[in-house]
Formats: structure tokens, sequence, C-alpha cells
């Protein structure tokens, strides 16, 4: 067990990662708790800057508690701690003086769920905004119409701008999660399981949209969807009951896993 | 359409070997029409029990209506606008304490409402989990202990207390700033409009604390996540997206307490003064609506008198009616304009 493990830096390495990429964020040996229960074990994966990096593997295996960890989340509930180095550009995220809503607006985060504030359209968006630059009005809306148009939401909602954000549907919610994440301009964007309350229109388009953000941003994506992760992403990693199994390149790790487990899984015979 | 009791034997209950129990087509008719009647009963029991709030309430109505005429139709509109009350000449106005209830109560909300939206927020969001039972606990106390007990405390401790240390400083700290220097005034009587609105603040922490409590513990955790994982502070958390996700319990919460406050009696008896003026300043002793009634039913000898109390308390009921409808008017508004 341990082999797969720790040796999966090298398997990286191993079946040649194109050079010119950069880690964006390192993750090296990483433990994580729920009080006594050891959610993660050791796991050590990269993120390479603009990238897609899909985390699959079956319920409970720690994808969304390693996506957790990224932005330090599960700060906000006790008895909750991780173990490890985690680097975001060489600055350590783990470290007890790290600034949390600094990092937060570096790392955003989009829900399985849609999570629109109780606000308006355009306040949902305005709200991350301000949070961070006081903006004259009309630099404001048009910050409000770019995330909204890079979201591919704007051609929806521009006549509709001041209703409430929980009139619109539920792919159209989770691209304004997407939208007010954006806006804020962080470095990584984190989705933990975007579509997996969606019809398939609507997950076509958040893919199709994941596709366009790869280029200014670093994605780390976590779905239950493997045909999700074999479209969306250059990288998978597979993980199983808290451990990291395999990582590669989506391509490779699709077509000639290395582990058995991940063959295992990719062709359905568990989980 | 076939009907019920053509039906196959239907087999209820499968015991182990051959034994199996088959209830035969006119039990099955039978058992039906049972349950029919007395479906048909329970529909007409809870339609009942509804009706007997609408007759309870019109039968209420009519009675303040019937017993506060010779009032109204002896002062007419002056009685809402008329400060004197003077049993021995009979001549009645109700401004005075109608100026007392609206004032004690917006004391009391302007104290209570944020006093218990912080206690509520540090429960849920902040508050360390072993001491969130304790302070849970204190507050259900707090709602569970008798307004006369609230009126003797008022009385006895509170007031001498404000009267020592609390008021002196105030009359002396805003003496010379106009407008404040008369909104409080002195001389410290210690009983007085303030008094009596810091008192019913105390009483209604507990109904605005613990509704606001379940509410905010509703709002889903996630969407406080989400805003977290947009960067921002709890504060901002709590402001923009809790309380707006909140707000329709809140304000229902809020609203109890005020309707508390309007209507309280006892305690408010105690530490009024009961004076029949309005009074510049919040130090002053004044009376309320209820604190008239119940102070002063007793010796109501004549009829116009007594006719003046209830005419009082339909005025008491008009004010609480009209404050719950304009709380719904508001929630509405914000409804229409922010959804959901």
């Amino acid at each position: 067990m341990t082999v797969a493990t720790y040796t999966t830096p090298m398997t990286a390495a191993a079946v040649g990662i194109p050079a010119g990429l950069r880690e964006k964020i390192s993750i090296r040996n990483l433990d994580f708790f729920y009080g006594e229960h050891r959610a993660l074990k050791n796991i050590s994966v990269p993120l390479y800057h603009g990238k897609v990096t899909a985390f699959i593997g079956p319920s409970g295996c720690g994808k969304s508690t390693l996506l957790r960890v990224l932005n330090r989340m599960y700060d906000l509930y006790p008895n909750q701690r991780a173990v490890g180095k985690v680097t975001l550009d060489d600055e350590d995220i783990l470290s007890p003086a790290q600034d949390l809503n600094l990092l937060r607006a570096k790392v955003g985060m989009v829900f399985q769920k849609p999570t629109p504030f109780p606000m308006s359209i355009y306040e949902n968006i305005a709200f991350g905004i301000r949070l961070y630059e006081r903006l004259p009005k009309s630099e404001l809306d048009s910050k409000v119409e770019q995330a909204l148009i890079r979201a591919a939401l704007w051609d929806e909602v521009k006549d509709k701008l001041h209703a409430s954000g929980l009139s619109l549907s539920g792919g159209q919610q989770q691209r304004l999660c997407i939208a007010r994440t954006v806006a804020v301009r962080p470095e990584v964007i984190l989705f933990d399981e975007p579509c997996s309350a969606l019809d398939p229109i609507s997950t076509a388009k958040i893919e199709e949209l994941i596709d366009e953000l790869k280029d200014d941003y670093t994605i780390a994506i976590v779905t239950h969807n493997m045909q999700q992760a074999a479209r969306v992403s250059d990288f998978t990693a597979f993980m199983y009951l808290g451990e990291l199994i395999e990582f590669g390149e989506t391509t490779r790790l699709f077509t000639s896993p290395s582990d058995p487990r991940t063959q295992d899984y990719i062709t359905g015979r568990f989980g | 359409m076939q009907r019920p009791n053509r039906r196959e034997p239907v087999v209820d209950v499968a015991l182990p070997g051959d034994a199996v129990l088959v209830s035969g087509p006119v039990e099955r008719a039978r058992a039906l029409r049972r349950l029919r009647v007395r479906d048909a009963a329970f529909r007409h029991l809870t339609r009942l029990a509804a009706g007997a709030v609408l007759a309870i309430l019109g039968g209420i109505v009519v009675a303040l209506v019937q017993g506060a005429w010779p009032a109204f139709s002896r002062f007419g509109f002056d009685f809402l606008i008329t400060e004197s009350w003077n049993p021995v000449t009979e001549k009645f106005g109700a401004i005075a304490p109608i100026y007392g209830t609206v004032v004690t109560s917006f004391i009391a909300m302007v104290v209570a409402v944020p006093v218990g939206l912080f206690i509520a927020l540090f429960l849920t969001e902040l508050c360390p989990r072993w001491l969130r039972r304790p302070i849970g606990i204190a507050i259900e106390l707090l709602a569970g202990i008798p307004s006369i007990i609230y009126g003797i405390w008022g009385l006895f401790v509170f007031a001498p207390f404000l009267q020592q240390y609390v008021q002196p400083v105030i009359i002396d700290l805003f003496g010379g700033v106009p407008l404040l220097s008369t909104l409080f005034a002195g001389p410290p009587y210690g009983i007085g409009l303030l008094t009596a609105g810091l008192i019913l603040a105390i009483m209604i922490l507990p109904f605005i604390t613990s509704i606001s409590r379940d509410v905010f513990d509703a709002v889903p955790s996630v969407l406080k996540e989400a805003a977290y994982g947009i960067g921002c502070t709890t504060w901002e958390v709590m402001w923009h997206v809790v309380l707006p996700y909140a707000r329709v319990g809140v304000i229902g919460g809020v609203m109890l307490g005020l309707g508390r406050a309007l209507g309280e009696t006892m305690a408010v008896t105690f530490v009024i003064g009961n004076a029949h003026r309005i009074a510049g300043s919040i130090f002053a002793p004044g009376t309320t609506i209820s604190a008239t009634i119940a102070n002063e039913f007793t010796e109501a000898v004549g009829d116009l008198y007594t006719s003046a109390l209830i005419a009082l308390g339909l005025i008491l009921f008009v004010i609480t009616f009209v404050v719950l409808a304009l709380a719904r008017y508001l929630l509405m508004r914000l409804n229409a304009r922010v959804g959901g």
C-alpha cells in the first residue's frame, strides 16, 4: 500500500511530465485528522499552474477533505487538523500565521450544491469584489459584467441583474457561483463535485467553462464522474481510503493505469 | 373505476406455515367505511378548532368596542389626543398611556434587538461548544421568570441602582447638550420610562435570542463556507450572509418580543411611576396602557371611567395589530426586493 503513495511523485516524473510545468500548489506528506480519525494518509501531489487536476475515487476516500485543506476551510471546525507541508508558490498554507482571508481570496472554491448568497445577482458578485477593492460604480459594473461573461452567464441574466440570485435555475446558480469566485481574481479554483446536482446540459456548460478558465487559473476538481475527469482534466489523481494511489497525466492514467486498484476503479469493478 | 370492495382479497399478514390470513371483501368495505367516518370527524374537528380562534377573536373585538363605546361617544377623537386623566371631573384622554406604551417598547427594542442578535450570533458562530448549553439554558431560564418577579426586582433593586449610580451621571453628562438635556432631564427618580423600558428589554431578550439562535442554526453551513471561501471575515459572513438568510425568522422573533413588550403589565406597573402625563425626559415617571388598566380597574366606579379603561384596551389591541400588520408588510416588501 505505502509503496504506491510514496512513489507517486516519481511515477509522475517517470511518465514524462512535459517541461515548462510549474508547481502552483505542492502537497507533501499531508495527513488529515477528524478528531482521532486519520482521513488522509501521507498524501503528496502537485497541482500544476494552468492545468486542471482531477481527483477521483470512491465516496469517503478523502478527495473533498484534500480540497478543504487547500483553502483551510477545515479551520472553521474544531477538532480538524492537517499535518504536513502544503505550499502555494512557496508560501506555507498550513502555517498558523497564514492570513486565512487572503488565502481564500487566492484559492477560490465552488461547492457541490450551488450556494448563491441571499441577495441579487449583481450583489452576489459585487459583494466579493467589494471585500477587496473600493471601486466607483461604473468600474464595479464593468467588473461584474466581466465576471458574468467569464462564467458564460451574462446573456442569460443581463436583463435581470437585480433579481434574486435564488431565482435562477440550478445550473445558472452554479455558474453564478463560479462568476462570484472568478470576480475575486483567485489564482487557484477548487471545484468540489460542481456538477453533481446539475442536469447534463448545465454540466456540459460548466465543463466548457472549466476548460476556458484553465488558461488563467490553476484548477482542481473533485468528481465522481470518471468521464468528466477524463474530459476536463490534464492530470488525474486516484484516491482510495485516504491514500493517493496513483497520479499522472489523465490520458495515461485512464489508458494504462499502473496500479491494479486504479484499473479496477476506472473500469467500474468497485466504487 | 373499480370499487374497493370489489377487489381481490388482500393478504394482510403472511404467517409461517400454511396459515395465511385473508380478509374478505365485505370486511374490507366495512373497514374502509369506518375510516371514512373517522376521516370526516377529524376534518371537522380541525375546522372547529380553527374556527374557534376566529370566534374568540371576534368576540373580544365586539366586547371591547361595546365597552369602549360610552367613552368614545363622549369624547370622540379627542380621547386619543387629550393628556388629562381626571376621574373626579370625569375627563379622560389616552395620549399619555399611548405615549408611555410606545416609548417603553421602543427603548426595550433598541436595547434588546442588538443584544439578542449578538447573543444568538455568538452562540451559533463563535461560542466554544462547552459554553453553548449553559448560556442557552440561562437564556431560557430568563424567559421562565414570572413578570411579577421582574417587577419586584425592578422596584427594589434595579430602580434604586439606576437612581443612585446611572441617572445622575447621565444627567451631568448631557446637561449642556441641547435636545439630549431634555431627553435625559432630571431629577433622577429611579422609576420611570427608561427603567420600565430596560426591564422590558430584559424580559423580551430570551424571545429574540432563542428564535434568532434557531434560525441562525438553520443557515446551511455550505453557504457560510462559500462566503468564507471568497475571503469573508466572520463579521462579513454574519452580516451579509447569515443575517439576510435568516431575516424572516429574526423579524418573527423581534415581533414576538415587541408584542410582549407592548402588552406587558405587571413588571411595568411596578417601575413606571404611574403618572398620567407626557414629559420630555425618559427619566420621568409615566404610564402605559396596560399599567393604567391594571392599576385603576378596581377603583373605576363610574361607567364612564370603566369605559375609558376598556377604550384603552381597545387602543392597545389596535396598536398591536397595526404593528404586526406593518411587520408583515415590511417582510413582503423585503422578500419582493431580495427574493426567496
